[in-house]
């Protein structure tokens, strides 16, 4: 992907400027709005694991008052893509990269709604008492999550299919630590009934937390598809690692 | 002006002082040059036709006092009055500046439209062509007696001589076309005014967008179609113009007519109503050559500048007409073909 | 073949509902105009049957230039040579022995500027048939009419046939002499921007038009308009500098063209 037909090294879209200097910078400017979206959820979900896991109140009100602020980003953006879909139809690269923006959107939304409803869980457990139990999978989950959500828009900002293609590759990694966590909460309940309360809520956060790679994968596939013209959202696995080998240059 | 600190420019206002002085010389400079061209024109009109009116007018009564048959101005100047008679009248000579004039125009309009077209379709426009083109454009310049000159040696008594000896050996030494007549006349005419034609055609082919010729072509026209359809339809007033011109300046000349077949007096007409219609090998009779003569040889001083203005009156009318109908032609074209906006 | 006969033959053929009209092939074309030696280099295209191929490129590119080809118009342009093949169906277009007249029977084309004859609306249309030995004035009301109707223009014009078709507005005067292309039933129909000067309405009835058209016509369109090459046509070339850049589906070049210049040019960037 070294030599691909969109290198974006000076920072603009596909490399080349339009004539259309305005539009390129409307481009630009939607795309890096996106870009501040997701850095937005991003730090959401780290902001929510730390609430949950510390029983920090404070945290969490503030990750619940957070999104507000990428639910309005999101209309915002979908309405940019809107004005420039009827002002400028776009077509090629800028027409795909209008497509995932607007796709992305929701995706990000997404994530914020899981890290909305963790946030949630964990005003609720910090009245009653912190949740206990599974503390290191949630936290690696977590991680793990955030981690892929900031590799597909590092991917997204540099147009580098490989990465992309690395992030759908990692997904897998986490279901161990998922699994384990679901495990050792159901032990929990079992060993004493009075704490299935607390335990279900650390499941759902956990299943949350978990969403967050599927919703980073959809970026990762929007990135190839932006690049590739190639839409990889129901292909295999060998598929992707070929995808990876041949460079992705199709 | 919002800053007129910023926005003072002395230098654009003296200018514009000095646009509107010159505006109001040109105004006035073009408009006298216009009064003058009118008045002048006025002038000689009003000159013609009030001498000639006051002169019919007087004629009419002379001749109601002495009781002769002339009732009307127009009988008198068709026929003669007192003094018209002895040269038979006006009628004849109008006869022969109509015929001829159509006769010419007749020859002169196919010849100068193949011109122009072999000009403007056919050859490439290369130095040959502009040669060519330049020759037809002098050859206006030419004094029409040179043309009376050429017609009379070269189509009176070369071709004429011809075709007496191919055709009319019976009659000779007597010569029937070998002697100036109104073909000759036609075709020398003809020959003078052919600048006229073909300069005008070509201008009026030239101006017909390619696009059309394109068009037609690419439905699968040839040239030939091409031209005969969509090519000289369009140019048709600009063709017509140019025979317009060619007629006026043909009914005014004299000088060549001299040589080659006008004649002070007649005794027939070279029109009949019956076979053979047209006398081309006959002399006529002209109405500018009658205004020369009647000044030349009318008898008495003091009538003489009232024949003279009444006869050039006619000549100047018959001009008219023939334009008027000319005109009256290319509008109606016009209407049919609009020039195309492209 | 006379011409009466090919115009016949052709609205027999067309009658046929699995009429599909041919393709073009052009094989190394090149042309050299005398002061722009470089007017086309090399050009290889595979136009389909019964399809619209749209033809974009900058200004000057030579789309006008390869169009007039198809039906040999640049044989009027003094000093223009080319060489290389063009066939449709199995007539060799640039054969030197080919009937042009009849060739632009088979090929009809409409300008880059309308160029409506100085005549009636009615004689506009019946020229091409007149030209081709139709005389009857029934058969020519037919044509007439029947162009004019495919053409959008009827009902605008029924009235008023024997008006003169240089005084119809500008929109007006390109349907005109679409329906007097398409009056002589040609098998390819070359439009040289046939909605340059037309508002969005009527811009979508030739468009309308052409779609309705393709099929029994095979149709190659240039236009400057990247929407319009989008909406309208099956396959695109997109030419530069007197060369096939990209010939693809239109689908392809326009959400994922193959060639870096082909992409610049759609979507409106720096070369
Ligand atoms: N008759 C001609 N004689 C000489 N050169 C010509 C002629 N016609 C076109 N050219 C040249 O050939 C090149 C291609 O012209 P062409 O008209 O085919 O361009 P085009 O793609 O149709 O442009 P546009 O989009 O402006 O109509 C241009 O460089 C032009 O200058
Ligand atoms: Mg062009």
């Amino acid at each position: 992907m070294a030599e691909g037909r969109y290198d974006s090294g000076d920072g603009s879209v596909a490399g080349r400027q339009h004539i259309s200097a305005r539009f390129s910078a409307e481009l630009e400017a939607i795309k890096n709005a996106l870009l501040e979206m997701g850095g937005k959820t991003e730090s959401q979900i780290n902001l929510a694991t730390r609430a949950l896991l510390n029983g920090a109140g404070d945290v969490a009100q503030e990750v619940v008052a957070m999104d507000k602020d990428i639910n309005r980003m999101e209309v915002d953006i979908d309405e940019q893509c809107a004005r420039i879909i009827a002002r400028r139809q776009p077509a090629a690269f800028d027409l795909r990269l209008i497509i995932s923006i607007a796709k992305v959107t929701t995706d990000l939304e997404r994530i914020g709604d899981e890290a909305t409803r963790v946030a949630r869980m964990a005003l609720k457990s910090s009245i009653r008492e912190p949740v206990r139990g599974a503390e290191s999978q949630t936290m690696a989950i977590a991680e793990h999550g955030s981690a892929m959500l900031r590799r597909a828009l590092d991917a997204f900002a540099r147009l580098d299919v490989d990465a992309a293609v690395r992030v759908l590759l990692s997904a897998q990694s986490a279901q161990t630590d998922y699994e384990e966590g679901m495990v050792l909460l159901q032990a929990a309940i079992s060993n004493d009934p009075t704490s299935l309360k607390s335990c279900m809520d650390q499941i759902w956060a956990l299943r949350s937390l978990d969403r967050v790679g599927d919703h980073a994968c959809n970026v990762a596939e929007q990135v190839v598809y932006l690049v590739t013209a190639v839409d990889i959202r129901h292909v295999d696995e060998p598929t992707l690692v070929k995808l990876l080998d041949s460079g992705a240059d199709t | 002006m919002t800053n007129p600190d910023m926005f003072d420019y002395p230098d654009l206002n003296s200018a514009r002082i000095r646009d509107e002085k010159i505006n109001t010389l040109m105004t006035a400079a073009t408009g006298a040059a216009t009064l003058l061209a009118v008045v002048s024109v006025v002038a000689f009109l009003g000159f013609i036709v009030l001498l000639g009116g006051a002169w019919l007018a007087e004629e009419q009564a002379l001749s109601a006092t002495v009781g002769q048959q002339h009732s009307s101005n127009f009988e008198l100047l068709l026929f003669g009055g007192r003094e018209l008679a002895s040269s038979g009248g006006v009628l004849p000579a109008i006869v022969g500046t109509v015929v001829l004039t159509l006769l010419m125009a007749v020859i002169v309009a196919p010849l100068g439209i193949v011109v122009a077209l072999y000009l403007t379709e056919y050859s490439g426009g290369g130095w040959p062509t502009q040669l060519l083109r330049i020759g037809v454009q002098n050859l206006a310049a030419i004094p029409s007696i040179i043309y009376g000159v050429f017609g009379l040696a070269f189509f009176v008594y070369v071709i004429g001589g011809r075709i007496d000896e191919l055709f009319y050996a019976s009659n000779l030494p007597t010569p029937t076309f070998g002697t100036p007549g109104l073909l000759w006349a036609s075709l020398t005419l003809a020959l003078l005014t052919l600048p006229t034609v073909i300069v005008a055609t070509e201008e009026g082919l030239l101006r017909i967008p390619s696009s059309l010729r394109e068009g037609s072509r690419a439905l699968g026209a040839t040239r030939v179609e091409t031209i005969f359809r969509v090519v000289l339809p369009a140019a048709a007033p600009s063709i017509l113009t140019g025979i317009i011109l060619a007629v006026a300046r043909a009914a005014g000349e004299v000088a060549p007519l001299m040589l080659v077949g006008v004649v002070r007096y007649a005794p027939t007409l070279p029109v009949s109503i019956e076979a053979p219609f047209l006398q081309l090998e006959q002399k006529f009779m002209h109405l500018g050559f009658y205004v020369y003569d009647l000044t030349m040889h009318a008898p008495g001083s003091e009538g003489r500048v009232g024949i003279v203005a009444a006869a050039s009156l006619l000549l100047v009318s018959v001009i008219v007409s023939l334009n008027i109908v000319a005109l009256l032609l290319r509008v109606r074209l016009r209407r049919t073909y609009v020039q195309s906006g492209v | 073949m006379d011409h009466r006969e090919a115009l016949i033959a052709a609205s027999n053929n067309r009658a046929n509902l699995n009429y599909v009209a041919p393709g073009i092939e052009v094989q190394g074309l090149s042309l050299t105009y005398p002061d722009e030696p470089n007017a086309l280099i090399d050009i290889n295209l595979s136009i389909p049957g019964g399809e619209v191929t749209a033809v974009i490129g900058p200004s000057g590119c030579g789309k006008s230039t390869l169009l007039r080809c198809f039906n040999r118009m640049n044989d009027m342009l003094e000093g223009c040579q080319y060489s290389g093949s063009i066939t449709l169906g199995d007539l060799n277009i640039l054969d030197p022995m080919t009937d042009v007249t009849l060739l632009r029977r088979r090929v009809g084309m409409v300008f880059q500027q309308p160029n409506p004859f100085p005549m009636s609306i009615y004689d506009n249309v019946a020229y091409g048939p007149r030209i081709g030995g139709l005389r009857r004035r029934r058969d020519l009301d037919e044509v007439v009419e029947n162009a004019l109707r495919l053409a959008a223009l009827w009902d605008e014009v029924k009235g008023q046939l024997g008006k003169n078709a240089t005084v119809l507005s500008l929109g007006q005067q390109q349907r005109l002499v679409i329906a007097r292309a398409i009056a002589v039933q040609p098998e390819v129909l070359l439009m040289d921007e046939p909605a340059s000067s037309l508002d969005p309405i009527s811009t979508l009835r030739i468009e309308e038009l052409i779609y309705e058209l393709k099929q029994s016509y095979t149709i190659v369109i240039v236009t400057h308009n990247m929407q319009q090459a989008a909406r309208v046509s099956d396959r695109t070339a997109f030419l530069n500098q007197g060369q096939v850049v990209e010939y693809d589906a239109t689908d392809k070049i326009f959400t994922n063209p193959s060639q870096r210049a082909t992409e610049d040019y759609i979507t409106g960037r720096y070369g």
